[in-house]
């Protein structure tokens, strides 16, 4: 076990070397999103929610989403280009440790951000809270863990930058936009609404806002185990496309 | 015991447009523990991908590799744990420096937290890296590179080094001290395997040899051996008077004289005796190993 938290901790030393452009740059995004939003639709409601609390937990969300997968996506990519992945293949760690490392030092990237992010921006935010800490720590947990398995899955297959990018640009961006960021997907027309609950992020999003705020887009119950199934899926295809990328 | 077993192994590549190619065609070949073994051929024997296959890294498609008696395919941990592997191409980290690259891939190999600086100390002294300990492992120079790497390859003391061309691009000063160390490893008891295409290095370190040549093995044994099969037994010898009379079954070729060799003493003796102060040179031949792998891979 110890082989695979050397790995981790490679990782998580990576991405504080790379503090700029890996905690920095999202952090100031969500701060542009934030003063954007707030100052154009900063005075409607939903629910009980003012629109500035809704979209913060949406963006906190979303920044976590964003950074879980990429960590170890372009780690992965990188190493492929350089050639250090052949450090992957030598060393005698399982491969479902390997990816796990990568998955937790994703996570890990996902909570110092998120934190970092609070930290610098939740004075804008007025009467924010808690509502459940018990979905916070799962929410938070399985989110960092779900998206750094799908970003260690697409790091290990993808042949090059340009498929990664692909990936982030053409269909993880639309889904994060398309899953309640912004807007309860109730709101969305007709069979939009019905659609956007078969969204995977939607659900992520849900039990972060739920556990923050108390607002849900439908059952947080229902969300939780979504997310935890969802997990379990991404576990075995990271498993199976680690295994065979680092042995030919 | 057997450092490495590999049995009847075979490695097929499909191209693109669905052409077969056998890189390795059932090779066999085993090393003894405690020795220094030579993989030698020329570009495009074989030999990375038979190196790549008993890393792990590559999966045969047929036969078995076992490493201390361990299935590298059924049992890779294991057995990648047994083994260091200094890969031919040169890759460092892009992010870290010297020490924090060694820190992390000792760690991947299990090395204790507790004695990482210390072992990491020892081999960046052996390899005289010290004073790059905290420069960022890119901006080394191809030599030092090529130091690193061994230096990653043998901070868990492993007990069988596979070296793929360690020497390849580095100057003769460094040459030669990376044989000093691959002969003090092996005298500490680490099995060696390396590939190279200088020969005269294969002489200095190797007892055994693998040839390999399209993917199968050429011939294999001791390098002694081999080069009392392939010399040519004859002895040379010059003349400063070249009028005078021979001895019976010399013949002149060139410049030169050539004696057929049965009993090395007992013929230069004769030779001595019959030609007394005439002889301006003499030497018997024995075969290099460039002419070995020269008359064996020119096909």
């Amino acid at each position: 076990m110890s082989q695979m938290w050397a790995l981790y901790a490679r990782e998580v030393h990576r991405f504080r070397k790379l503090w700029m452009d890996t905690v920095f740059s999202p952090i100031v995004s969500v701060a542009l999103y934030l003063s954007v939003f707030g100052i154009v639709v900063g005075g409607k409601m939903i629910g009980n929610l003012s629109y500035i609390q809704f979209v913060y937990t949406g963006l906190l969300s979303m920044m976590i989403v964003n950074s879980s997968f990429s960590n170890p996506g372009f780690a992965l990519i990188i190493s492929k280009n350089v050639g250090t992945i052949i450090d992957l293949q030598l060393a005698p760690i399982k491969a479902w440790k390997i990816g796990m490392a990568y998955a937790l030092a994703a996570l890990t990237r996902g909570l110092v951000t998120l934190v970092v992010a609070v930290l610098a921006t939740i004075w804008f935010i007025p009467s924010f809270g808690l509502h459940n800490i018990v979905y916070l720590l799962l929410g938070l947990v399985l989110t960092g863990l779900e998206f750094g398995m799908l970003g260690v899955t697409f790091g290990m297959k993808a042949k090059n930058f340009e498929a990664l990018t692909f990936m982030t640009t053409f269909i993880m961006q639309p889904m994060i936009f398309l899953a309640g960021v912004f807007y309860p997907v109730a709101a969305l027309p007709g069979v939009w609404a019905k659609i956007a609950v078969f969204n995977p992020i939607h659900h992520n999003i849900n039990i972060l806002r739920y556990a923050a705020t108390g607002y849900s887009d439908g059952n947080p119950l229902v969300s939780l185990g979504v997310v935890l199934v969802i997990s379990l899926i991404l576990f075995w295809a990271m498993y199976f496309v680690t295994k065979k990328s680092i042995r030919v | 015991m057997n450092a490495l077993s590999i049995s009847n192994v075979s490695k097929l590549f499909q191209s693109p447009q669905k052409k077969e190619f056998k890189a390795v065609d059932m090779v066999s070949f085993s090393i003894e523990e405690g020795k220094i073994h030579g993989l030698l051929g020329p570009n495009g024997a074989g030999k990375t991908t038979l190196i790549s296959m008993l890393s792990g890294i590559l999966s045969p498609s047929s036969g078995s590799i076992e490493i201390f008696g361990t299935d590298v395919v059924r049992e890779t941990e294991k057995a990648k744990q047994m083994l260091g592997v200094v890969p031919q191409e040169l890759v460092v980290e892009m992010a870290f420096t010297v020490e924090e690259v060694l820190y992390y891939f000792s760690g991947m190999y299990g090395v204790p937290r507790a004695v990482r600086k210390k072992r990491i100390a020892e081999v960046l002294e052996d390899l005289s890296l010290s004073d790059k300990r905290h420069e960022r492992a890119r901006s080394l120079s191809g030599g030092m590179k090529r130091r690193l790497m061994i230096a990653k390859a043998i901070l868990h003391k492993p007990k069988f080094l596979v070296l793929d061309e360690p020497t390849a691009g580095v100057d003769v000063a460094l040459r030669q001290k990376i044989w000093d160390l691959v002969r003090r490893l092996n005298s500490e008891g680490t099995t060696i395997l390396f590939t190279t295409h200088y020969l005269e290095e294969a002489e200095q370190l190797c007892e055994n040899i693998t040839l390999m040549n399209h993917g199968v093995i050429v011939k294999e044994g001791r390098l002694k051996d081999l080069q009392n099969e392939f010399s040519k037994n004859v002895i040379h010898f010059e003349l400063f008077d070249r009028s005078v009379k021979h001895i019976e079954a010399v013949r002149e070729i060139g410049m030169e004289y050539e004696y057929p060799l049965v009993n090395l003493a007992a013929d230069l003796d004769r030779i001595a005796k019959h030609y007394h102060g005439n002889i301006k040179s003499i030497r018997s031949e024995a075969a290099s190993l460039e002419q070995i792998f020269l008359d064996l891979t020119k096909n």
